[in-house]
């Protein structure tokens, strides 16, 4: 392998195409003739359609067609492992089980002309009250069954014995809102059949899923489906599983005999995509004196829908993260007439948020320094299953980033830090967050008679940077220089991969190309040391390195022959492909630190100072990296501090589908925030040492700011988002 | 979106008779119009495009400044003349919406942007505001940003300019065209309290064009400021707002005009905090008479009671920016 | 609307329509006049409204005339009718900041202004920034500070960012972060985005 390609600070391959408007996303894919869907949302959370007149839309100027439950084609509900966690598709009856489901598509020959006659479409509805409100249904909450993430009522030891051996108990009870995504580009299909081929242009985390969903509602072979997606406006989870608007068009677009593009209206996208679900969460923990963990109980409850079971929020920081004997943790759900949940942007931030506020609570009941206490309850091992980590250095992280944060300079007493304006907050909490664990990605490489490669896998670039790090770990693996090797993705006739999700694209899509690449090195190796005309014959290819685009003997950087000489006097190209294998979960860590000030007299939160210090394994990239957590960060402050969808209690229905209702940090919420990584590889990782990454910096930083306010104003504010009247009312 | 015929006019009385015709509506920076339009708000036959009208101007004199009203929010904003005779425009138009909106709104069109209350601008659920008759579904829905003061029981929506806000309590005239003529309007005047009609929501007779505001700039002893307090940074609507111009001598205040935005249906205005302020000294106990004052009367919702406390804390906040208090 | 069926009667408070029961009765999509009784728009009349006007647009330089109902945005003129796609749709609401475009050099939002109006407007889009292969130096900037991640705001942060610069608003970081707030970045590089705009800035001046 050639030093210095993996882990360098390289800029995005994908840059110029995107600062340049090239990048082609789903919606500017060029496809002749298309014609422009949009949805007719249903109005009512709960009920059925008794009427429909689709008349006035169908005489509408432009209009292809309209289509209903009436006339849709029947569609077979993909089974869940396709990523379909809706357990319904829309549009095949009557029914409504949720605001904003689709009633009615419309195709017309230019987007306007489709907007409009969605308008003209009449539903009438028979409803019934519907249940959205949780505080309401805490009464009906229930345990479900095991689901992906097992059991819902884990239990470890014997948390009665565990609270009645503790010095200190804390109890606490802490709240998040439902969230949306909100990747800034809606999601997209354009289908368009030809025959009884179907390609789709989609804006997805997951073609694989895609192409498997598509395959299943439709009824149609998986090879006469073909699923492109060369660029990804963000996804945040919003574009991990499949959701109904995919089928729905691709099945029109099939009907109208022609290709339909449908883009989701922002509004659309509050009711079509899932979101992170509210939570309800108490807490009990107890600890000796000394500060070790006698005993944690965490009940975590969440509205599901009112056809699945899905819960997101499955407190693996409090089964797994610190070193205590005696741990309950369960997930309660309640139904309402509400759309599917679904996974967002780390989701474990929702119980890492409720467990290390609590920590911090624990800490002033001790008069325990927090990183103290949790440096107190460090774990070597996961607790949950007592394995070894394959690497964790979360106690040089703590370290670290106290030592950059100045945390020692930090006056313990509430209040008791201030400036000219206001009232100053230092709070701190742990980042942690699972990676990967999930199927795993294929790779394709094929090295030309020319010496370079191509690299290809069935996988996406959400904007994390999988181009470039993949292309980095190919060079690394041949031994080329980075600029002979191209890596693509995003097209299903690539070898599958797993969704761009559960931080598992490095681990999964990763260990893909070090296993195609290594064994397509060997091949050359083997070329190589095989033929007499070339100076490395006869040489054991244990002893052949590869670097900068040649191979020598190791230790005899003269003795060498370019991959370009091997593979003209080969004349063929070497193709290899590897399969799909599984990457074993990983567990990134990291430990935040957070200043927050706080004007006492509006209670204005601002977050000034943000640093952060994580332990991924070894950085592929220290720049996309960086931005990785850096974003973390950013919708830290979203969560903690503004973002909230609200849905009207009697109506059902969601008030702000919009990003003026819905707030997202903008850029004069953020501050500098500062990044470092212990970069060590792990060894039992498959992707040169580095493990997923890009859920672990949200978590901690919630806990950090709350953590941060409490500091600064004397009071807990336990309910998020911590706007300035809660403040108020605090100080009040 | 409706489809719609399109007629720039070229003189303000030729777009006055374009006006005529019912469903017509002029079209200027077209920010808040086609997002409403978009969104099945509001439905129009004929937008009447008056860019090219000249009502750009904007003119600072020794007593006044005058501003066409297709000048742009950010041209006032950052015209040196008004920032150095009415910083509080400047102020009141920087806080509002992002760079480019603000390159693109005009002052007239930013007096008559509409609510942001979420049941009004969802097309397809009950708003006395937008249908008479079918209901006010914040009263006892989601209303954390609707009014305390001046609702009623028909409307509780919040306006949401900042810039009508500032012009209130700097006491302009807005100017306008119709077929009846020109007339001058004061600020304070030109917006309707919902009562039961809450459709109605300025004195502009149908088809009367804005053409202009004039901003007294008289005294130039009083000191202005202007609070928005929001939920971000940035780019936000205004939780609560105060626009304040007061002038303190001697320790002692001489003259008080303040106005609040993001309480009430309108950009409100406060005599009896205004009054408890004229001739006192700007003590802590002087400040907090004017909060009780301007919340006098106030009812809260189910989640907006924070308004009450938040505009008085706001208002203390702004006053202390005049020196005394502390 | 059959002919049996009452249309909808919203009463006069929400609660009445809420605690109706089990038959109350919402259009989807529909604006309330309709369910008051009106009856939906004509299709026959907006026909006659709808009439498409030949426009010509000055984008990036080249004169591109295209057909266009009053409508339609310049953002959908740019995208769905000229092919330039680099200019993107987040929101359609002015609140994302994607659409962003110079007009006669100022920055606007595309979705928030009609095609027709913009006639006789040089209009700059991301597209028109690079010279050939050389990038402009706010591109080039977001490349090397890497102030994009996903991608899908960018083309709106740099048109920002470039007027931003002309504008002078880069005295400081809060400054740059203030005229930077009406393009927002999901992926969240505003931390990249200021440094680039920094950097860019001092290389034009």
């Amino acid at each position: 392998m050639s030093a210095g390609v993996v882990g360098k600070a390289i800029a995005r391959v994908d840059g110029r195409a995107k600062v340049t408007g090239a990048a082609r996303y789903a919606a500017d894919a060029e496809v002749r003739g298309v014609a422009h869907g949009v949805l007719v949302m249903s109005t009512v959370a709960r009920g059925r359609i008794v009427a429909l007149d689709t008349r006035a839309a169908q005489a509408a100027p432009g209009v292809v067609d309209v289509y209903t439950h009436l006339t849709m084609p029947r569609l077979t509900v993909p089974a869940p492992t396709t990523g379909y966690f809706k357990r319904f598709v829309p549009m095949q009856d009557e029914n409504i089980q949720h605001a904003g489901q689709p009633v009615a598509i419309v195709v017309a020959r230019t987007l306007e002309e489709a907007q409009q006659a969605a308008v003209l479409v009449i539903v009438r509805y028979e409803s019934q009250t519907p249940q959205v409100v949780l505080a309401d249904g805490l009464g009906d909450a229930y345990v479900p069954a095991p689901g992906s993430d097992g059991t819902n009522d884990y239990v470890r030891g014997d948390t009665g014995a565990g609270l009645a051996a503790a010095g200190v108990i804390v109890d606490a009870t802490y709240t998040t809102p439902l969230q949306h995504h909100n990747p800034l580009e809606p999601s997209v299909t354009v289908a368009a059949w030809s025959g009884d081929r179907l390609t789709v242009h989609e804006s997805t985390q997951g073609i694989s899923n895609t192409q498997n969903a598509l395959m299943q509602a439709l009824g149609v072979p998986r090879e006469n489906v073909r699923v492109i997606t060369p660029f990804v406006g963000g996804g945040f989870g919003a574009k991990g599983p499949v959701w109904p608007h995919t089928l729905l068009t691709a099945a029109v677009a099939r009907l109208a005999g022609t290709p339909v593009k449908l883009v989701l209206t922002r509004a659309h996208t509050y009711t079509s995509h899932g979101h992170r679900a509210e939570t309800h969460q108490t807490l009990r923990i107890g600890a000796a004196r000394d500060g070790r963990l006698t005993a944690i109980e965490h009940v975590v409850t969440q509205p599901v829908s009112r056809s699945d079971e899905l819960v997101f929020n499955s407190s693996e920081p409090t089964r797994m993260l610190y070193a205590c004997p005696h741990v309950r943790s369960t997930q309660r759900a309640v139904r309402l007439d509400l759309p599917t949940a679904s996974f967002v942007r780390s989701p474990e931030a929702a119980t890492s948020h409720a467990l290390e506020s609590t920590l911090d609570e624990l800490s002033h009941a001790l008069q325990l320094d927090p990183v103290e206490l949790r440096l107190r309850n460090w774990s070597a091992v996961n607790q949950e299953t007592g394995a070894p980590h394959g690497s964790n250095f979360l106690r040089e992280c703590y370290e670290r980033g106290a030592a950059e944060f100045g945390w020692a300079r930090r006056d313990p007493r509430p209040g008791s830090m201030r400036d000219r304006d206001g009232l100053i907050g230092w709070g701190m909490a742990t980042a942690a967050h699972t990676a990967g664990g999930r199927p795993g990605a294929g790779a394709a490489v094929t090295i030309s008679v020319e010496g370079t490669a191509l690299i290809r896998s069935g996988t996406q670039d959400l904007g994390t940077g999988t181009y470039t790090v993949m292309q980095q770990i190919g060079a690394q693996v041949l031994g080329l220089p980075l600029h002979a090797v191209r890596f693509d993705l995003g097209d299903t006739n690539f070898p599958p991969a797993f969704a761009s999700a559960a931080s598992a694209t490095v681990p999964g899509v990763g260990s893909g190309v070090v296993r195609a690449a290594t064994t397509a090195r060997g091949r050359v190796v083997a070329l190589a040391v095989a033929d007499p005309r070339s100076p490395l014959y006869g040489v054991e290819p244990a002893r052949i390195s590869t670097a900068d685009g040649y191979l020598h003997v190791t230790g005899q950087p003269s003795r060498r022959v370019s991959y370009r000489s091997v593979l003209r006097r080969h004349g063929q190209p070497i193709e290899v492909t590897s399969d799909p294998a599984p990457a074993a979960l990983g567990y990134s860590t990291g430990a935040v630190f957070v200043e927050v000030h706080v004007d006492p007299a509006i209670g204005r939160i601002r977050v000034r100072r943000v640093v952060g210090v994580f332990d991924p394994g070894r950085v592929l990239n220290r720049q996309t990296a960086r931005s990785q957590a850096i974003g973390g960060a950013i919708w830290a402050i979203g969560f903690t501090l503004m973002e909230h969808t609200l849905i009207d209690p009697h109506l059902g229905r969601v008030v702000t589908p919009n990003l003026s209702g819905y707030l997202v940090p903008v850029n004069a919420d953020v501050p500098d925030i500062e990044v470092g990584f212990i970069d060590r590889p792990d060894p039992s990782s498959p992707a040169l040492g580095a493990r997923g990454f890009g859920e672990t910096p949200m978590t901690g930083v919630t806990a950090a700011i709350g953590n941060a306010v409490h500091h600064a104003i004397g009071k807990r504010i336990r309910d998020l988002p911590i706007t300035q009247d809660k403040v108020i009312a605090a100080l009040s | 979106m409706r489809a719609f015929a399109y007629t720039p006019a070229d003189s303000p009385e030729a777009a006055v008779r374009l006006a005529a015709e019912p469903q017509a509506r002029y079209i200027a920076g077209g920010t808040d119009l086609l997002n409403l339009m978009k969104d099945g708000v509001q439905q129009h036959d004929r937008l009447i495009d008056i860019n090219n009208l000249p009502l750009r101007e904007i003119t600072v004199s020794e007593d006044r400044v005058r501003l066409g009203a297709l000048a742009r929010m950010s041209d006032v904003a950052g015209h040196p003349g008004v920032r150095r005779r009415l910083p509080l425009l400047s102020q009141a138009l920087l806080a509002g919406a992002s760079p480019q909106v603000r390159n693109m709104a005009s002052i007239g069109g930013n007096l008559l942007q509409r609510t942001r209350c979420w049941y009004f601008r969802d097309s397809t659920m009950p708003c006395n505001k937008r249908e008479p008759g079918s209901g006010c579904s914040a009263l006892e829905g989601l209303n954390r940003w609707h009014a305390v003061l001046g609702g009623s029981d028909r409307c509780i929506a919040v306006h949401p300019s900042d810039l009508a806000v500032a012009l209130t309590a700097l006491d302009a005239t807005v100017t306008t065209l119709s077929a009846q003529g020109p007339r001058s309007i004061p600020v304070r005047e030109f917006y309707l309290s919902p009562g039961d009609t809450p459709d109605r929501e300025t004195v502009l007779r149908p088809g009367e064009l804005i053409t202009g505001l004039d901003v007294p700039a008289t005294d130039r002893s009083a000191e202005s400021r202007y609070l928005k307090v929001r939920d971000r940074a940035t780019f936000e609507f205004a939780v609560v707002s105060v626009a304040a111009v007061v002038a303190v001598r001697h320790g002692v205040v001489r003259q008080a005009s303040l106005a609040f935005g993001g309480v009430a249906p309108r950009p409100w205005r406060s005599p009896e905090a205004e009054q408890a302020l004229i001739g006192r000294p700007l003590h802590a106990a002087t400040v907090a008479a004017a909060g009780r004052a301007l919340v006098r009367g106030a009812i809260p919702r189910e989640h907006n009671g924070f308004k009450i406390p938040l505009v008085q804390r706001a208002l203390a906040d702004v006053l202390d920016g005049f020196g005394g208090r502390r | 609307m059959s002919e049996e069926e009452t249309p909808t009667k919203v009463g006069s408070t929400r609660r009445t329509v809420l605690k109706a029961g089990a038959t109350t009765t919402l259009a989807a999509g529909t604006p309330l006049p309709a369910l008051l009784g009106e009856a939906p728009a004509s299709a026959a009349a907006a026909a006659t409204a709808t009439s498409p006007v030949e426009v010509s647009l000055t984008v990036n330089g080249v004169a591109r005339p295209c057909t266009v109902e009053p409508r339609v945005t310049l953002l959908d003129a740019l995208r769905e009718r000229l092919g330039l796609t680099g200019t993107k749709k987040g929101c359609d609401r002015g609140e994302c900041g994607a659409c962003t475009v110079l007009v006669d050099g100022r920055r606007i939002k595309s979705c928030l202004t009609l095609a027709v109006m913009q006639q006789g407007k040089e209009i700059t889009t991301v597209e028109g920034l690079a010279r050939g292969d050389r990038l402009h130096p706010v591109q080039a900037a977001f490349v090397r500070e890497d102030g994009l991640q996903c991608g899908f705001c960018t083309p709106g942060q740099i048109m920002s960012a470039v007027a931003l610069i002309g504008e002078g608003h880069t005295r400081s970081d809060d400054e740059i972060r203030e005229w930077m707030s009406g393009n927002l970045c999901r992926c969240s590089c505003y931390p990249n985005i200021v440094a680039a705009v920094r950097e860019a800035a001092k290389e034009m001046s």
